[in-house]
């Protein structure tokens, strides 16, 4: 079809140019017609064009017919002329009938892919879906691992959350280390957190009254930031851990004997049910 | 006493006389008709067109051809006034063509690359609309 419109172009440009200096042997007008009629003609969609294919070929074997009979060139010019408009409408009716298919093939390969589009989309979207409920399970399945964990721990549910209790067992009198015994607590402890990374616990240093305020704060201060670094080391998040040292301010049993004395020599872990909880005990 | 080839001399005589009757009489209403018909499809095709560049040529050779036809007419030229007629109608017709294939082939050319853009969102995953 291209080269049907190169020839148009071309024969056209010549028959121009020719105008100047036709001669009767050789009449550009003829040859145009000559050269585009045949081109429409074969086309396979000459059909769309029917009328103008034919009237082209009538008009050129009239130009033919009237140049064997040596007849005037101006009546040739004029029938090789009409040839040529007609091949040239016919041509421009067949590249419109080309497009016009491209556009309902197009429309329907359209409507194709934007089905196709859809059904990715929901596709896509049922799979989020999944995934958010597998999510969720395996959230919720995290944390009863940590409060199962915990009750085997012997935490203690309070208003604060759940709350455990570390023995001075942990600790030697007067130190801050951890005692190898405390290992598997704490083993147990970061596994825990790790596997439910949006649970956050609060680390509480607390001690009998034996000794100043200030170094009970302080040696409470040094256990809870004992036993927060031994999380940390294994892989527990820093932004779940908060530790402070109460010193003795808070005893969970009389100081005037020796069994009272080591029920307060302790550290508590408060477990939140949520992020928020603790945030706000924090502050 | 006539002769045959008096009679013959006369039957030459009167096709003289018809033939200068015809060459000096107005143009047959058939020609005027052919002229005017060409106009109207010219004013059509210049609708059509518009300002758009295909078949501006085409549509530019055809006036000129009107114009040469009213020209022959006004000269009482009757077959040059068919010719230009013929040949203004011709080219409209093809400006119209042209602007219409011109214009199909835009229509399509654009729908095949909204396609090509669509199936690209789709690879990527945006979310299709209907446009």
């Amino acid at each position: 079809m291209k080269q049907t419109y190169n020839l148009i172009v071309a024969a056209a440009v010549t028959s121009l140019l020719a105008a100047c200096t036709s001669t009767p042997d050789r009449i550009e007008e003829l040859e145009t017609a000559r050269a585009v009629v045949p081109q429409v003609e074969s086309s396979p969609r000459a059909g769309v064009a029917a009328t103008n294919v034919a009237e082209a070929r009538k008009s050129l074997d009239r130009a033919n017919r009237i140049a064997d009979q040596k007849g005037k060139v101006g009546d040739i010019q004029f029938e090789a002329m009409v040839a040529a408009r007609n091949a040239e409408i016919a041509n421009e009716k067949i590249l419109a009938a080309q497009a016009q298919e491209e556009i309902e093939k197009g429309t329907a390969e359209r409507q194709a892919v934007l089905i196709e589009a859809r059904e990715a989309e929901s596709r896509r979207r049922a799979q989020q879906a999944q995934s958010a409920t597998q999510q969720a399970q395996l959230a919720e399945q995290r944390a009863s691992t940590l409060e199962k964990e915990l009750s085997d721990l012997r935490a203690k549910k309070t208003d604060r959350g759940m709350v455990l209790t570390l023995g001075d067992v942990l600790f030697d009198t007067g130190m801050a280390t951890l005692k190898p015994g405390a290992y598997n607590t704490i083993d147990r402890l970061a596994t825990v957190l790790k596997e439910a990374p949006d649970r956050k616990v609060m680390i509480e240093g607390h001690t009998d009254s034996v000794g100043s305020d200030d170094y009970n704060r302080q040696l409470s201060e040094r256990r809870a930031a004992a036993v927060q670094t031994a999380l940390l080391e294994r892989g527990v998040t820093s932004n779940q851990i908060t530790a402070t040292g109460k010193g003795e301010t808070f005893p969970v049993a009389s100081n005037d004997n020796a069994a009272g004395r080591q029920q307060n020599r302790r550290v508590e872990m408060v477990f939140t049910d949520d992020a928020s909880q603790v945030a706000s005990d924090v502050n | 006493m006539k002769t045959p080839i008096f009679r013959a001399g006369l039957a030459a005589l009167g096709a003289l006389a018809l033939g200068v009757v015809a060459g000096c009489s107005s143009v047959s209403p058939v020609t005027k008709e052919r002229v005017a018909r060409s106009e109207t499809t010219v004013q059509q095709a210049e609708q059509t067109v518009g300002r758009s560049e295909a078949g501006a040529i085409e549509l530019q050779r055809a006036k000129d051809h009107l114009e040469q036809a009213r020209a022959a007419l006004n000269k009482k030229q009757a077959e040059p006034a068919e010719r230009h007629a013929q040949l203004a109608q011709l080219d409209a017709e093809l400006a119209v063509a042209k602007s219409q294939s011109a214009s199909a082939r835009r229509a399509a050319n654009e729908l095949l690359a909204s396609i090509k853009t669509l199936r690209e969102e789709t690879a990527r995953g945006v979310v299709a609309s209907d446009q």
